[in-house]
């Protein structure tokens, strides 16, 4: 029987002209607002009618406007170059502790058992908390009133080595609990970069645990043996084995996490407010706040937007390619 | 059988109860009788669905609007709105989005007064209408009328919710202390000092530095007004960097340098600074009026006992006043049922429909004192249930103020609030400095937009 060509086609046809509609026109549209001096304040002609679906916008359009001054002005504007700085950091940090700390958690959870398996459906949740409600968390969390941070640094922390060093004699005095006091996490450029970042870290740690946990699952265990037969240590083995027959997941991993860090939005929204001063301004905070919130300046938004889509766009490109060796 | 005596009063108690009803009856037949608010007895929009852009429904002074909509307004008119509940920090970006669009399903718009500037284009003005309907626009406070205007000829909106700046303060503390309470800024210094070396434990005040939605400028702006200097001078040049301007911001800051209010305060928005009252932490604070209810109703019985407020303060020698903040709501140009969004409007904005709302104070979740009109704001009833609130935000609205009502000052306020965030942070940074840097940005943005051409 006649393979039927277009019946793929059809099938696919509804979720294609939602992704164009969603997705490819918002795209092609921004790109060429990105061109254009277009502002929410005082609309274009070409816009409105745009809007009205009255007219072809196209005839509107003068094309001799067309420009690169929105992406030079990018280049020139301090506090865009301060929101690529501040996302730089944020993705430094956030990906290199959520790696870390996802790797510590699946070495230690990958064993069998009720209670590991309990432990690994555990760390679903923190992913599964919306990231505008994490970041509302945090600043509750983080408040030096009646925020938990304080108390579990000081019970777990400060006090234990203050009695410490009250017992060691010959040490010079050092006030730790005078040193966590004057720590305002949310006032302190370093420190509210630190805590955004690890707001971040807290939802995706236990998912990258979970990744590795199936990816640790995959190792022939024989490999293991083999290894502590030769007298090995547990250090040596997971030094020289296993992290070496995870690089691939984890370059996958980390290609993913960065990707996500670099979109950073709605934690600093919710939890920093960009702030102190310009502290946490990342780079779609400092878009979303051009586009709709100071000048309303759509176009030059777009431009931004699309330095932000291009640095993605190889990161992704990246990934998907590291995937497809994998495989 | 009964005494004549008991009959005599039997038939006393029975007339008073049936005057009562009926009473009663004429009240609920006036509230819904359409000429009551100059509506159209007709029904002529029967029908009309109408869409009204607001965020924050649910919170009481505007939930029990809306939940009088559909039982009153729709029932004498067939018309029935409803209310968007956007959260507050998603709001700004969908009006500019719906004012701004052609084919928007809204018919009715509420905004924030400093965002008004940049739809002004997209709202349909409002004078002939309040003319024709006979809405008594001095029932308006001048700061409330400003906002609505752009401070220009033309209404863009009517005066929906308005918010006079008070200072809240703890009584208890104030009497126990002999202290009087502060009427300008700089008293507010000297009961800080007072409370700080009493050894209470609790902070003098609750301030907010913090960079969220700019709530930082708020208690700053009266400062600056009370220095008697501003913003922009006459030629809209920035002034808030002048020798007042930077003594405005000095005493703003010393609050937090001086050590009466916490160290936290750099990251404190408004909402956080309040909390520090209503939980007992802080003898003080300033703030919008409608928190009022937040401290009468604080789980703490020695908070709540001994709310006190007070007009914002002022500054010693010179000018009291505050920053005015108003919602007004108007009419999108674009909208389809124009008409009917006007009839909605005259009963929103009515006075029997404001006073109504700010006595219906049984349900916790509909407990409002706001109101904007100058009669609502000085009956006797509506003052009895709330202790005097309305009266004393009439006597703030009278010296309140607008901030300046230009679109670009949406761009503005960011680079103040950035600034004040920073002096905030950073003990050691020199506020001159930090002023006439964001003078400069200030300046390059009023230059781009032309006004120095």
């Amino acid at each position: 029987m006649r393979k039927k060509r277009w019946v793929p086609w059809i099938l696919i046809a509804p979720a294609l002209l939602i992704i164009v509609l969603t997705t490819i026109y918002p795209l092609f549209a921004a790109l060429f607002f990105s061109f254009h001096k277009y502002s929410l304040r005082r609309p274009p002609q070409w816009a409105i009618q745009l809007g009205s679906q009255a007219g072809d916008p196209l005839i509107a359009i003068d094309w001799s406007l067309l420009s690169f001054d929105n992406y030079a002005l990018a280049f020139s504007d301090a506090r865009f170059i301060n929101s690529l700085q501040v996302t730089f950091w944020f993705t430094v940090i956030s990906v290199a502790l959520s790696v870390i700390i996802g790797l510590f958690i699946a070495v230690v959870v990958q064993k069998g058992g009720a209670l590991h398996t309990f432990t690994k459906v555990l760390l679903i949740f923190p992913f599964a908390v919306s990231p505008a409600l994490k970041g509302f968390s945090w600043r509750f969390m983080l408040n030096e009133e009646y925020g938990i941070y304080d108390l579990l640094i000081d019970n777990a922390i400060v006090r234990p080595l203050n009695g410490l060093i009250a017992l060691v004699n010959g040490l010079p005095f050092f006030d730790i609990a005078a040193i966590r006091e004057s720590i305002v996490w949310l006032g302190d450029p370093f420190w509210v970069l630190f805590m955004l970042a690890m707001s971040e870290v807290w939802g995706w740690a236990p998912l990258i645990a979970l990744m590795f946990v199936g990816a640790l699952g995959s190792i022939d265990t024989q490999i293991f043996e083999a290894a502590r037969i030769d007298g090995a240590s547990n250090f040596q083995i997971f030094w020289r084995v296993t992290l070496p027959m995870l690089r691939p997941v984890i370059l996958i991993v980390t290609m993913l996490k960065t990707i996500f860090s670099l979109k950073m939005f709605d934690q600093v929204v919710t939890m920093t407010g960009g702030g102190p001063v310009r502290a946490t301004q990342t780079i779609n905070f400092y878009i979303h706040q051009v586009g709709f919130v100071r000048s309303l300046d759509i176009g030059y938004a777009s431009a931004m937007s699309y330095i932000l889509v291009v640095v993605l766009t190889a990161l992704a490109i990246l990934y998907v390619s590291l995937v497809l060796n994998r495989r | 059988m009964f005494h004549s005596r008991t009959f005599l009063h039997l038939a006393v108690a029975a007339l008073f109860l049936a005057l009562s009803i009926i009473a009663a009856v004429a009240q609920d037949a006036d509230i819904m009788d359409p000429a009551t608010f100059g509506l159209d007895a007709d029904k002529p929009y029967d029908g009309t669905e109408l869409q009204f852009l607001i965020c924050c429904s649910t919170a009481p002074q505007f939930a029990s609007l809306a939940a009088k909509t559909n039982s009153e307004f729709t029932a004498m008119t067939g018309i029935s709105a409803t209310w968007g509940d956007l959260p507050f920090g998603s709001f700004q970006e969908q009006l500019y989005l719906e004012a701004t669009n052609p084919n928007t399903e809204f018919d009715l718009v509420a905004w924030v007064d400093a965002w008004g500037t940049n739809i002004y284009d997209f709202l349909y003005p409002l004078n002939d209408f309040i003319a024709d309907a006979g809405i008594d626009w001095a029932d308006y406070s001048p700061a409330y009328q400003g906002a609505s205007s752009g401070n220009s000829d033309t209404i863009y909106g009517l005066p929906f919710r308005g918010h006079p700046q008070m200072l809240f303060y703890r009584a208890d503390v104030f009497e126990s202390l002999g202290l009087d309470v502060p009427q300008t800024w700089q008293d507010v210094s000297a009961a800080g000092e007072a409370i700080a070396a009493s050894g209470m434990d609790i902070s003098p005040i609750a301030m907010y530095y913090g960079l969220n939605v700019d709530q930082n400028l708020f208690n700053w702006y009266s400062h600056l007004w009370g220095a008697g200097t501003d913003i922009f001078d006459e030629n809209w040049t920035p002034a808030f960097n002048s020798e007042l301007g930077i003594q405005a911001t000095e005493q703003y800051m010393s609050y937090l340098r001086d050590g009466y209010t916490a160290e936290s305060a750099v990251a404190w928005n408004e909402q956080e600074a309040n909390q520090e009252l209503v939980q007992g932490r802080a003898a003080m604070f300033v703030g919008w009026w409608w928190m009022a209810s937040r401290m009468t109703n604080s789980d703490l019985p020695e908070v709540a006992d001994n709310a006190g407020f007070a007009p914002a303060p002022g500054w010693e020698g010179g000018h009291t006043a505050s920053y005015g903040y108003l919602w007004p709501i108007g009419v999108l140009d674009q909208s389809d049922s124009r008409e009917a969004a006007l009839e909605y409007l005259k009963w929103l904005t009515h006075p029997i429909t404001e006073r109504r709302v700010v006595l219906d104070a049984d349900d916790p979740a509909l407990d409002t004192n706001v109101a904007v009109r100058l009669s609502v704001l000085a009956d006797e009833e509506v003052n009895e249930v709330h202790n005097g609130l309305q009266g004393t935000a009439s006597a703030i609205l009278a010296s309140a103020r607008t901030i300046p009502l230009i679109p670009e000052y949406t761009e503005i306020i960011p680079i103040l609030a950035e600034s004040i965030n920073e002096i905030a942070t950073n003990p050691n940074a020199d506020i001159q400095s930090v002023l006439d840097i964001a003078a400069e940005d200030v300046r390059f943005v009023m230059q781009a937009a032309g006004y120095y051409d």
